[in-house]
């Protein structure tokens, strides 16, 4: 079916509102069922570069899809709009959760099940990480560079921005001599 | 507030990846050096933003709220998101452009085993607020299993990390 991009900002704003809402565990996948499946805004194809540019470019993924689409179509409001949209509801519930956690938060119980559901958030980051590491599994180039920056980073607590440039330089150079 | 809405907007222009790889610098910066909150306070403001929908950019909201009240929150958010949309909403054109240019293609395979270990080191300094023992490790390390193997909703593994909370802490 061919792609028709929304026709009103409020339709886009709507479109990237249920995205937000509804977006629990990860906005990703919502954000591909909403605006390739149930509205056809945007072809399969077109979606998977835009993430590709957004995953690529500094900043929240599904955020930067926003800003990108939403220019497309509507230029700067376009971009307001849906990154407005996107954000909206989700602000609502982290804030309304965030008081009522200040309410309990002396309570052990609860203080032990968000700090288990923190804890096994980090996991998750971890085990999401091993994912995108496939590639390198026959890289030890790679595997090298990732190991140094989680022995600078999270051993030795050296702060990013002293570690990225030269982890970039040294990503940059095993990368041109064909080791990643 | 200034400060943090400095620093977030600093953090936002190397953000690639998103906010996993600069959990660790801004846990560092949040916890070790302005110490404006506990590691265990970070880690259970991060829980509160998983268990919300939507980006998990919105732990930056909830930090600036921490450290300076809802309009903090509401500052620290657009510090974090602002420079990264300014910087989309430019690029993005260019960087179509660029498609099929061999630098983009090295550029983009030297970034990949930065991000992994970035968003490694991200989780380690979540999962590990107490320092490191049996109970952290077994959390952390039956919701990194259930993400790599599984196609469950990531839902289920907070709530099983929330269970187990319960029944270890």
């Amino acid at each position: 079916m061919e792609p028709t991009p929304p026709k009103s900002l409020w339709e886009l704003y709507r479109g990237f509102l249920s995205i937000g809402a509804r977006s629990f565990g990860g906005v990703l996948p919502l954000a591909h069922r909403v605006m390739v499946e149930d509205r056809c805004w945007v072809a399969p194809g077109d979606f998977a570069e835009v993430l590709a540019l957004c995953q690529f470019l500094p900043g929240p993924n599904v955020g930067n899809v926003s800003v990108v689409l939403g220019r497309r179509w509507f230029g700067p409001l376009g971009s307001l709009a849906a990154f407005a949209g996107l954000m909206a509801l989700p602000l609502v519930w982290v804030f309304g959760l965030a008081l009522l956690y200040a309410d309990f938060a002396a309570n052990p119980a609860v203080r032990a099940v968000v700090t288990g559901v923190g804890i096994a958030g980090g996991g998750l980051f971890i085990g999401t990480a091993l994912k995108l590491a496939k590639p390198l599994a026959r890289k030890p180039a790679g595997i090298a560079i990732a190991a140094a920056c989680f022995g600078v980073i999270a051993l030795g607590r050296v702060s990013l921005f002293a570690v990225l440039p030269v982890a970039v330089l040294l990503g940059w150079l095993a990368a041109r001599k064909d080791l990643l | 507030m200034l400060q943090i809405a400095f620093y977030f907007a600093l953090l936002s222009l190397v953000s690639v990846g998103g906010i996993p790889s600069v959990m660790p610098e801004m846990q560092r910066q949040v916890v070790d050096v302005q110490a404006w909150m506990s590691a265990a306070e970070f880690t259970q403001l991060f829980a509160i933003a998983q268990a919300a929908p939507g980006p998990n950019v919105l732990v930056t909201a909830l930090i600036g709220w921490k450290v300076a009240g809802p309009a903090g929150g509401l500052v620290a958010l657009a510090a974090f998101c602002g420079p990264a949309a300014a910087l989309s909403y430019s690029v993005g054109g260019f960087w179509d452009r660029m498609r099929d240019a061999p630098w983009r293609k090295t550029f983009q395979r030297a970034l990949i085993p930065i991000s992994v270990g970035f968003i490694v080191s991200g989780g380690f300094v979540l999962a590990t607020p107490h320092g490191i023992d049996w109970k952290n490790a077994l959390i952390a390390g039956a919701s990194a299993a259930a993400i790599f193997l599984t196609r469950y909703n990531p839902l289920w593994m907070l709530a099983g990390g929330g269970v187990l909370g319960y029944l270890l802490f």
